[in-house]
């Protein structure tokens, strides 16, 4: 399939219509990185339009030029068809556009009004909290949205947070509403009332710009979808007249071939056990019991796989095992070689050196540092440098991960900043897998990495598991990745593991198992 | 049309020489305006400033504040703001001075009539003649191992002081700017009960005088001849500049050192307890001010603890608060550290002789030297502040 027979889908209807939102020729490099070369976008009133594209792929690049938090260097925007500069923010939502993050701008302790009101001033528009609460009420009403102007933000769930910044783009009058990656963190059913929102905004006139490397939504909610891929416009289709193939095709291009395996093949294991977790009993932040009285052992080579809804005690347990977080009662113990090692709260540096690899929840915020080099971020690692920097094997050994996991950047010595979200996730995962020598503890592993570096990075847990017989303990929100990689999973509800399967069972009966 | 500010790609490696140059240029320009329109004649100022770069009593300023700009470095690297190394300094002249007066060598009290036969021993110093009762200083070990147990103790005690504010930072989250800066003025209180109570000197018999005896002059620094600068200050610049800079090269301490500055959680998450390096960075930290402090009370040219009269000016010269000028203006590079050193010291030194050209000249101004200092120092640091900003953006104009 050539390029070319793409653009030749865009429909005829809706170039009668003058674009609200259109993009010329736009170029924009960072240090060592060309981020857009000639992009050229067209956004038409009243469609959903996804921006599609895998990780560095530019997609938030060209939002945030769209959205003033970057000037082009070369290239120029249309608002409605008026040339416009746009070089904030302020600029963009005085033209129609408003950008919702996936990182929600709220003050915790003011109220959604309060909050709302400053942003409004923030923007050039005075009003007074008590109007926008009767605004609020009425958009609520208007969306079938449930919502108390007068509640702090620190009470509401992240969905929540996410709605009020949605009403805050209403607010604000929006023409277009953006959604950078928006959908990323929220649960499944959570996603389909955002869903609802964004057809319910497109029946009243407005145009939805959905940015996201998640093939499946880009399908199920946009009209059109434009790909990217480094830093280049693949084409624009209709979504109703194409395929979730020909949109892969568009993505990956050369490297789809490495997408097509199902099941991993995996042997029977019969190993020793390797991690034995007894009675294990936490405490949450809050002082309650996150974690009540678990137990499971994983064996040499096994793959165990935390299943459950977000917030059932997954998070606190995986800490612990990295020993981030006392364990009230419980053991946890290591076998190594016919010897035992009890590891309860001994505190991460044993755990780390024993050689226990740890991906974190925000892994961004906690696992790497943005202001230092790719090769820092890796031997930052204890187990990785004594006290001397060898920096020739350090240079050499990030090369090598580099290579491996595809990682797109300048070079090795360039500073973390630069890359994408799934670029440096790819540097965290890649540092962690190369010290799990017995085993890896992870939430959330893939979170953020497009298909393929996601079904890359599980292809490399797994054949880590297989060939050098480490364990390992993956708590993840997404079930079809515990599905895919894991030997045994266990479903954790309010602390306790619920039910324990071996691979082989079907989603429902796992499902049903989480909410009951 | 409009201005638009963009981020620069790449630094160019011109506004890397050129901006500290501009900035010290400008901001010279900005001062004689300001000491002008008081009445300070511009050519006075100008030529006292430049005699200042020129002057051989620089480099004793020079090498402290390369010490003491490495050390804030190091703890502002960590984002770790040590204000507090006036009082890590006043721990070192502390320690060192016990060290020179009662350790390497000590007073004591002889009868009249044997003081001929002391003065004539090797070692032994007559402090004070005095026909009733004379002191003398007898050397009890190696000078030069003597000089070194100074330096080490005097190190050992900054860091230890500084591990104060560290400690409380790092297990009970309490904000080092506020301790650090307050136990200065404890450090000095300290200092002055020390000095005139459990350290005054043997020879000092006048009632209103709390000071320490004069140290052995074997323990005394030498001094490079024809400058104000002593040899071991000196040497303990290069070495110390030459060791951090390997250190943050080379070793995971160092790499740990910067991580912990830009994000203490990703120590945490790879399994380093990061609180230990706060500690570490603030210990280090205070070391190297202790041995600045060490150096300036070891000096030829002060050679004694004496009570501080006026916390305004302390025997630290506040070169402690000065020292946060030097790293600010190297921008936490070590690298530039000696090059922000020795403007600083220049600026200081060349104050120093217009306050006294200014003092004869023109005396009915009555200038005090810190103003005189704050001045062109204040005026560079924000005219450079102000440059650097067109390092890392352009300006461009947009139709």
């Amino acid at each position: 399939m050539s390029t070319q027979s793409f653009f030749s889908s865009k429909e005829e209807g809706l170039q009668s219509l003058s674009p609200v939102v259109s993009a010329r020729n736009l170029w924009k490099s960072f240090p060592g990185v060309e981020a857009l070369k000639d992009v050229s976008l067209d956004v038409f009133p009243g469609e959903i339009h996804a921006i599609l594209g895998e990780n560095g792929a530019g997609k938030s690049t060209l939002l945030k030029i769209l959205y003033g938090i970057y000037v082009p260097d070369r290239g120029d925007l249309f608002f409605e068809g008026r040339k416009a500069v746009i070089t904030s923010p302020q600029d963009a939502v005085k033209n129609g556009l408003v950008l919702v993050s996936q990182v929600p701008q709220l003050i915790d302790t003011l109220t959604i009004a309060e909050n709302l009101s400053l942003s409004l001033r923030q923007f050039g528009y005075v009003s007074s909290v008590k109007k926008v609460s009767k605004f609020l009420l009425e958009k609520g009403k208007e969306y079938g949205v449930k919502i108390d102007p007068d509640i702090e933000v620190w009470k509401l769930s992240y969905t929540q947070k996410q709605l009020v910044e949605v009403l805050r783009a209403l607010l604000l009058n929006a023409k277009v509403i953006a959604f950078d990656e928006a959908t990323t963190l929220l649960p499944h059913a959570e996603k389909e009332k955002l869903y609802a929102f964004m057809r319910l905004f497109k029946s009243k006139g407005g145009t939805v710009l959905l940015v996201t490397h998640k093939i499946p939504e880009a399908m199920e909610v946009s009209d059109r979808i434009t790909v990217l891929r480094r830093g280049e416009i693949v084409g624009t289709v209709k979504t109703s007249e194409t395929t979730i193939d020909q949109v892969r095709h568009m993505m990956f291009g050369e490297r789809l071939s490495q997408l097509n395996s199902g099941r991993y093949e995996k042997l029977s294991r019969e190993g020793s056990e390797t991690l034995v977790v007894e009675d294990l009993w936490i405490r949450s932040d809050y002082g309650a019991y996150a974690v009540r009285g678990v137990s499971f052992s994983v064996s040499r080579g096994e793959i165990l796989g935390i299943a459950g809804v977000t917030g059932n005690g997954q998070l606190e347990l995986i800490q612990t095992l990295a020993g981030l977080r006392r364990a009230e009662k419980g053991k946890i113990r290591l076998r190594i070689d016919g010897s035992e090692i009890n590891i309860t709260n001994k505190g991460s540096t044993l755990i780390r050196r024993l050689g226990i690899g740890y991906i974190p929840d925000e892994p961004v915020k906690k696992g790497i540092s943005l202001d230092n080099t790719i090769e820092e971020n890796i031997v930052v690692h204890p187990q990785l440098s004594r006290l001397l920097i060898n920096w020739n094997k350090v240079k050499n050994l990030t090369s090598d991960l580099v290579r491996e996991f595809n990682i797109v950047t300048p070079s090795t010595s360039s500073r973390a900043k630069v890359l994408s979200g799934g670029n440096l996730m790819k540097v965290l995962v890649a540092r962690e897998l190369t010290v799990s020598k017995l085993a890896l503890v992870a939430y959330n592993p893939t979170r953020g990495l497009d298909e393929v570096s996601a079904r890359y990075v599980r292809k490399l847990i797994v054949s880590k598991a297989i060939n050098e017989g480490m364990c390992a303990v993956i708590a993840s929100e997404d079930l079809d990745e515990i599905m895919e990689i894991s030997d045994v999973i266990a479903v954790m509800n309010s602390g306790s593991i619920v039910g324990v399967f071996r691979s082989g069972v079907s989603r429902e009966e796992i499902e049903k198992v989480m909410v009951g | 049309m409009r201005l638009i500010v963009v981020k620069r790609v790449k630094t160019s490696s011109l506004h890397f020489i050129g901006i500290p140059v501009l900035s010290i240029l400008i901001g010279l320009v900005i001062s004689t305006l300001i000491f002008a329109s008081i009445g300070v004649p511009p050519d006075l100022f100008i030529k006292e400033i430049i005699s200042g770069f020129q002057s051989p009593q620089t480099l004793r300023y020079f090498a402290l504040l390369t010490i003491l700009g490495v050390a804030l470095m190091m703890s502002f690297r960590a984002s770790i703001w040590n204000i507090g190394a006036e009082g890590q300094m006043i721990w070192g002249m502390l320690a060192g001075g016990y060290v020179a007066l009662f350790v390497a060598a000590r007073s004591m009290y002889v009868s009249p009539s044997e003081l001929p036969s002391y003065a004539s021993m090797p070692g032994v110093e007559v402090l004070d003649a005095s026909p009733v009762k004379p002191v003398i200083s007898i050397l009890l070990m190696d000078p030069t191992l003597g000089k070194l147990l100074m330096v080490l103790f005097g190190m050992l005690a900054g860091g230890l002081w500084a591990l104060i504010p560290a400690l409380l930072k790092a297990y009970l989250d309490i904000d080092e700017v506020a301790t650090t800066l307050i136990l200065n003025y404890v450090a000095y209180q300290l200092f002055n009960h020390l000095v005139s109570y459990n350290l005054r000197g043997l020879s000092v018999q006048a009632r209103q005088f709390f000071r320490t005896d004069r140290m052995n002059s074997a323990l005394l620094f030498n001094l490079i001849p024809g400058t104000s600068v002593t040899v071991q200050e000196a040497v303990m610049a290069v070495i110390f500049f030459v060791a951090i800079v390997l250190i943050y090269r080379y070793t995971t301490i160092g790499l740990r050192l910067k991580i912990i500055g830009s994000n203490p959680q990703l120590l945490r998450s790879v399994g380093v307890d990061e609180r230990k390096y706060i500690l570490l960075a603030m210990f280090l930290s205070g070391m190297l001010a202790g041995a600045a402090g060490v150096s300036i009370s070891a000096n030829p040219g002060i050679g004694k603890l004496e009570k501080i009269a006026n916390v305004v000016s302390p025997p630290t010269m506040n070169l402690g608060y000065t020292a946060i000028l030097v790293s600010w203006l190297s921008m936490l590079d070590i690298k530039l550290v000696p090059i922000y050193a020795y403007v600083v010291a220049s600026l200081f030194q060349g104050s120093s002789l217009l306050q006294s050209e200014i003092n004869t000249l023109l005396p009915e101004l009555s200038l005090t030297g810190a103003a005189l200092t704050y001045v062109p120092i204040g005026s560079i640091l924000i005219v450079y502040v102000v440059l650097r900003v067109f390092a890392d953006y352009s300006i461009r104009v947009r139709r």
